[in-house]
């Protein structure tokens, strides 16, 4: 018999092929339909952001001044005569005045302008990587289809808000990953240590905690200097709403954490000889996953909303970079919205995040824990 | 009788006060006596039973002798396989490391003690891993010899602990105990977590084990029945002090302390014909916080007379092998198993 031969052979074991955590967690996850509804939602929110210019036909950041405020294009498949097309179509919008010196929108039934489907448009690089003109849907010049209208500088609206996607989602998640790790880390070293210790960190949760959140955040946004280019602030944002989260991680994570402490599985790794580290990240730390991927899901929607709260605000991300929240500033004044309400459509995606995540997070508190007897 | 085998662990009065901490400032207010003044010895390849009710200090003891907890006071002389003695007591956590080795524990329930995050094989190999003994194919060779010997089937070491009946798992702690081939276990009640018809296959596992590896072990339990059949000699706890310890034989038959008396009493006897009467004690056991003067036993004892409300007993040897801790020992005629009494 060669080295090579496995002990599997050797010794004619049938190891059974066993199910993953990752499995586990997914067949318990999948009875969920809410679940399942809130992932499709983030994913399909991740998709249209990490792809944002492919679904853009136009650049989502060039001024055209002379389009702005358009209202959202309608899509036609009869025309005005009643001639039913089998496909889509929109007419252009025009202001006229009337009688009463008041400007309307009204759609010029003169052209209609087909929509097609994966057009060249202007050029963009793929993934940031390959140069390319594809785009999923576009009409042909010197037509326009602005889907959710435009904003005050002609800008296309649902095109930026996939663009402001990739920023709010990404700032989320990297705000919720380092208050993760910092949370849960310091929620089972203070649970585990004890004493002291934990008597000191957990006045500190405290201290962070009894912060007025809002005045605590603003107070810090204002302090990044407006000379920092795009990514330091960028960071610095996520670091603010990260360092100002993890006290809730911390304060469950340590309360699983001292109740596992005395269980006998830690007294049995101690009885092992095992290390200190070795009983926090092999033993401990791996018990408490399922409840920070809980704590997770729910700390992204919360981050999510506070950078539109503080975009919003103006005291947070700033333009040329485009958050959700940056968007919203436009809608400020009751007159602009008012008068063009499209404006407003940002709050749709913030809503489907928010909502989205919290089904995710339902779901997965459900499926998270595969080990017990159920 | 064969010369007696070579002391593997002595113990020379063993004590674990756990402070009570009460108010705003968590000051001392007193102590639990969880054991108080433990003496005993173990010899090479014996098995020891420690038999006492639930809280009075069978399992502090155990957990004190391999240092999971640090003793307040007392001597733990382990003797190494070179003959050298150690004093567990007053090492460090560091020097303690390679002695985990030589004397592992079984735990009490195999419900909690497995980490349920971990397959069979990482538990089981987990001792191999720490102490660097195994790695890769070797660990699950190794783990595959383990599983066999205490009757599990091998295809299941990647399994999840919750997939196992708590039989099952309880060999699954075994198996663990048994990877670094220890010198001395300490087997914290191994079976009263379990069904009666379990806890039979467990002790003949136990049993069969110990025959053939030449184990030494220390079996703690609440229940004398579990222990008469794997114990060469039986230590009798009550309220964190021994109270006797002799070979089994003498404990069962020839009972000297009225604890052990009224323990011996409660083994149900295997033929239902046979009158069973047992002694009933009263009231409760003593709080470990707060023992009673002289006897810890003499509220509850049958025989007590004034010398024992205040005179603590020591552990005397009466006659060889046997140890008792009562003022009366010699005097009183105490019934062992089947009646018999001490003449």
């Amino acid at each position: 018999m060669t080295e090579q031969t496995s002990l599997r052979e050797q010794r004619q074991i049938q190891l059974e092929e066993h199910e993953s955590y990752f499995n586990l967690v997914w067949r318990k996850f999948r009875k969920s339909r809410v679940a399942i509804a809130g992932g499709l939602i983030v994913l399909a929110l991740a998709v249209l952001a990490i792809f944002s210019s492919f679904f853009s036909p136009y650049d989502p950041v060039k001024l055209n001044m002379r389009s702005g405020y358009t209202p959202p294009s309608r899509i036609h498949f009869t025309d005005v005569n009643g001639t039913f097309y089998g496909r889509p179509f929109v007419y252009q919008w025009k202001q006229v005045v009337d009688e009463n010196m008041y400007m309307h929108w009204v759609e010029d039934t003169g052209t209609l302008y087909f929509v097609n489907f994966f057009v060249q448009g202007w050029e963009y690089k793929w993934l940031g990587l390959f140069p390319t003109r594809l785009h999923l849907y576009g009409v042909a010049e010197p037509g326009t289809i602005y889907i959710l209208g435009t904003d005050k500088f002609g800008r296309d609206i649902f095109g930026r808000m996939c663009l402001a996607g990739r920023i709010s989602l990404a700032m989320s998640l990297f705000g919720t990953f380092i208050s993760v790790a910092v949370g849960s880390v310091l929620g089972v070293v203070s649970g585990y240590y004890g004493g002291r210790f934990d008597n000191y960190l957990q006045r500190f949760v405290e201290f962070v905690q009894s912060f007025p959140q809002l005045p605590l955040w603003m107070a810090l946004a204002a302090v990044i200097p407006s000379t920092w280019d795009q990514m330091a602030v960028f960071i610095a944002m996520s670091t603010i709403f990260a360092l100002l989260s993890w006290t809730l991680l911390a304060r469950e994570i340590r309360g699983k954490v001292m109740a596992m402490r005395e269980t006998d599985f830690v007294l049995a790794a101690r009885e092992m000889g095992a290390s200190d580290m070795r009983i926090i990240f092999y033993h401990l730390y791996p018990n408490t996953l399922s409840h920070t991927i809980v704590v997770l899901t729910l700390t992204i929607p919360s981050i999510i909303l506070a950078e539109s709260f503080l975009s919003f605000l103006g005291i947070g991300i700033q333009e040329p970079l485009v958050s959700w929240g940056v968007m919203m500033r436009e809608a400020q004044t009751i007159q602009t919205l008012g008068f063009n309400q499209w404006i407003i459509a940002p709050v749709l995606f913030i809503l489907l995040a928010v909502l989205g995540f919290n089904f995710l997070g339902d779901g997965l508190r459900d499926a998270a824990d595969p080990y017990t007897i159920t | 009788m064969t010369e007696p085998k070579k002391i593997l662990l002595e113990v020379k009065d063993l004590k674990q006060y756990f402070p009570i901490r009460r108010g705003t400032f968590r000051r001392e207010k007193g102590y639990v006596k969880a054991v108080d003044g433990l003496s005993f010895f173990v010899r090479e390849e014996e098995v020891l039973g420690l038999v006492g009710e639930s809280g009075c200090g069978k399992t502090t003891a155990g957990r004190t002798i391999l240092r999971l907890y640090d003793p307040t006071a007392g001597e733990i002389w382990y003797t190494r396989q070179d003959g050298q003695r150690i004093n567990i007591a007053t090492i460090s956590q560091k020097e303690m490391k390679p002695l985990r080795r030589e004397m592992r524990m079984i735990f009490q329930d195999p419900f909690s003690s497995l980490n349920p995050r971990r397959t069979v094989k990482e538990i089981i190999g987990e001792p191999l891993v720490i102490h660097n003994v195994a790695r890769g194919r070797e660990l699950e060779e190794r783990v595959a010899e383990l599983m066999k010997a205490v009757g599990l089937d091998p295809n299941y070491m990647e399994r999840y602990p919750h997939e196992f009946s708590g039989g099952q798992r309880q060999r699954i702690g075994i198996a663990r105990t048994l990877s670094l081939s220890p010198r001395l276990i300490i087997a914290d009640e191994p079976v009263s977590a379990l069904d009666v018809s379990i806890q039979a296959q467990v002790l003949n596992l136990l049993q069969s084990l110990k025959m053939d590896l030449g184990l030494t072990m220390i079996f703690i339990a609440h229940d004398l029945s579990v222990v008469e059949h794997i114990s060469d000699r039986i230590a009798v706890m009550y309220v964190g002090k021994l109270v006797e310890l002799s070979t089994t034989e003498a404990v069962l038959y020839h009972p000297r302390h009225p604890y052990t008396e009224a323990l011996v009493s409660a083994i149900p006897p295997a033929d239902p014909d046979i009158h069973f009467s047992r002694i009933r004690l009263e009231g409760e056991v003593p709080s470990p916080a707060n023992p009673p003067a002289g006897c810890v036993f003499h509220p509850r004892c049958r025989y007590a007379q004034e010398r024992c409300r205040v005179l603590e007993p020591t552990l005397v040897e009466i006659e060889p092998e046997h140890f008792v801790s009562c003022h009366f020992a010699t005097e009183l005629h105490l019934r062992g198993i089947g009646g018999n009494n001490v003449a």
